[in-house]
């Protein structure tokens, strides 16, 4: 479970998060979704402990991201923003090194390393050098890296970015999978329709706040925009009024 | 052990990642190679340039050879071949054209009939040092014609020349390839020193400028791993790298040392193996201390370019002492010893030409690059620590 309590954070004195508040549960997808420049990025970043807030809290299964930073560590699993590979490794050596360095070893990570390069359809590529990957191999990469220890909360930034239609499909079956074994899913994306047909919740956020937060139906019925598109373009016009349950659920 | 265990999992991956790039290779094993060669090649030009004169015959342009037909003979009596002066002697010596002509003025034949100092001009150019050899052998050569005939004229005069003579003076030369040999030994330290500034300079850059650059730093700092071990894992594949680079380089030495003892140079002093072993372990404090600064520098700068710039202008700086004590050697105390590199420069150059040194000097020298390399892992690992470390600055 991922919690995020009146997070804050400044760059060079412009204050891009103001203080945002939001839930992911296990089992569930949520979508983080806003315009360029809302903050997805710097909360996920917040979250996957590479940066620390200025204030309030970011927590993984309740241990608190920049205070208890291994303990995080070892229970997420990564796709962020920047997601370069090694040119002179090859794609089973960059699965193989994440996962050693999560305390895996010998035949127990060779064959999760197996069933990832099956699962993601791999098998063509995983033993050559990763230079020269296309945009869809070396996502699919870094994915595997970022899954191989199995980890209990999955955290993937704008994960369809520059894949053409058949990868995008493969990266949403992958995602539903994941919150189907019970795990928690916090993406971002700025493409409404994958959100649509993806997520359990939706937080929108906008300009450093939270402006809407509740699942798919719920936000319908708080805007009476039977679109999602509206309901994001009326949520983030509105700016800081928090449309739709909050954090109830039904 | 966890600990060790995750440092080492990043110095394994740094390391084998390395050893496929051509760049990190070539800095490690040939540049080091390279440095020897040359070396090599100065010691043996030099050495035959030495040699080649004190046995070539003599040729020397002479002007005015009229004027002293005895001194002529003389000089051909000693091998010396009298050719014709150019036109021009001064403008012929300054080309290079004429090594030194020997003129011989309008009145010297008057001077010499009435027992007068009769003048000689040696044009000669000092700043030609190839030809410092050849104008001693000749000034020598018109020494001794001078001596002859002035103890002649004395004893014309029924006096014994000796007392004329009141030195005897001998110089002995205790051997010119010796003095040469440790020459060319004291420019030893500043390319080992280099060496050691250079030789992993491309893993500081790849494993921190670069991995952020190429975007894989993100992702990895994520994993469960504090970021000091990430730190020191580079570290070590850095030093590891570094390290080789010195070996390779000192073995190059050896080699070379070897080679030109066995060819007719001139130059017998080859240091034994252990000299070498000695410089390797007075080393790896220095490599720790290059590795951190590299660490450290290529963590503050914005891009993998400026990182690089800044990291090839590094092995300047530590060189610059060693080069100036090629030509101008200091006697060690011991707070030169505390300076990393400065140190090292002088033991270096004590182990190589086989003078003991003084283990008091080399407790300091190790000591306190040491500590300094301890406290600039700490500021490195300070570095790591910080939201900046993503970005850059």
């Amino acid at each position: 479970m991922i919690e995020v309590q009146g997070l804050r954070k400044s760059f060079n004195g412009v204050e891009v998060l103001r203080g945002i508040d939001f839930t992911a549960r296990d089992g569930e997808i949520t979508g983080l979704i806003g315009p360029n420049g809302a903050g997805k990025t710097t909360t996920l970043r917040m979250l996957y402990t590479v940066l620390r807030p200025d204030g309030g809290r970011a927590l993984v299964d309740g241990h608190d991201a920049s205070l208890d930073r291994l303990q995080v560590q070892r229970r997420i699993g990564v796709l962020p923003d920047n997601r370069g590979l090694y040119p002179r490794l090859t794609a089973r050596e960059h699965v193989r090194y994440f996962g050693r360095l999560h305390g895996l070893t010998g035949a127990e990570l060779e064959a999760r390393i197996d069933r990832l390069v099956d699962r993601l359809g791999m098998a063509d590529f995983a033993d050559r050098r990763s230079k020269g990957y296309s945009k869809g191999q070396t996502l699919k990469v870094a994915l595997a890296r970022a899954l191989v220890h199995e980890p209990a909360n999955v955290m993937l930034d704008e994960p369809t970015n520059g894949l053409d239609i058949a990868s995008s499909r493969a990266v949403r079956d992958l995602i539903r999978e994941i919150r189907d074994q019970g795990r928690c899913v916090l993406f971002s994306s700025h493409i409404m329709g994958e959100v649509e047909a993806l997520c359990d919740r939706i937080v929108v956020i906008s300009d450093g706040l939270i402006v809407a937060d509740g699942n798919p139906e719920e936000l319908r019925q708080a805007t009476g925009h039977g679109n999602l598109e509206e309901v994001f373009l009326t949520a983030v016009a509105q700016g800081g009024t928090v449309v739709g349950a909050g954090g109830d659920r039904a | 052990m966890v600990i060790v265990r995750n440092i080492w999992i990043v110095f394994a991956k740094e390391s084998i990642d390395n050893l496929r790039d051509r760049r990190s290779l070539i800095l490690a094993l040939v540049y080091p190679v390279i440095g020897a060669l040359l070396l090599g090649m100065l010691v043996s030009f030099v050495g035959g340039m030495f040699r080649g004169q004190s046995y070539r015959a003599l040729s020397l342009p002479v002007e005015g050879a009229d004027q002293a037909p005895e001194l002529i003979n003389f000089l051909a009596a000693k091998g010396v071949n009298i050719r014709l002066a150019p036109v021009d002697p001064h403008q012929a010596v300054r080309d290079g054209t004429a090594d030194a002509v020997l003129i011989i003025p309008d009145g010297h034949a008057r001077d010499f009939a009435a027992r007068r100092p009769a003048g000689l001009e040696m044009v000669v150019n000092a700043t030609r040092l190839s030809t410092v050899i050849k104008v001693s052998r000749v000034v020598e050569i018109l020494r001794e014609y001078g001596r002859e005939v002035g103890q002649a004229r004395l004893r014309a005069h029924g006096i014994e020349p000796e007392i004329a003579s009141p030195l005897n003076l001998h110089s002995i030369n205790v051997g010119r390839s010796r003095n040469l040999a440790g020459f060319f030994l004291n420019m030893l330290p500043p390319f080992i020193i280099f060496t050691i500034f250079v030789g992993g300079v491309y893993l500081a850059i790849d494993t921190t400028s670069g991995e952020r650059e190429r975007g894989s730093l993100e992702p990895l700092l994520a994993n469960p791993v504090a970021r000091w071990e990430f730190m020191l894992g580079k570290a070590l594949a850095t030093f590891a790298f570094t390290l080789m680079a010195v070996l390779v380089q000192l073995l190059a030495f050896k080699i070379m040392f070897e080679v030109v003892a066995a060819g007719e140079f001139g130059i017998k002093i080859s240091p034994d193996l252990t000299a070498f072993m000695g410089v390797a372990l007075l080393c790896l404090p220095l490599i720790g201390f290059a590795v951190a600064l590299q660490i450290i520098v290529a963590t503050v700068s914005r891009s993998y370019k400026e990182t690089q710039t800044y990291l090839g202008l590094l092995p300047l700086i530590p060189s610059l002492p060693g080069m100036i004590l090629v030509f101008v050697p200091v006697k060690a105390q011991i707070w030169m010893m505390a300076i990393p590199t400065f140190g090292q420069i002088l033991l270096i150059g004590r182990l190589m030409r086989q003078e003991p040194a003084a283990w008091l000097n080399i407790a300091v020298s190790v000591g306190t690059t040491s500590l300094i390399t301890a406290l600039l892992l700490y500021v490195a690992a300070r570095l790591y620590n910080r939201d900046q470390m993503l970005f850059g600055a």
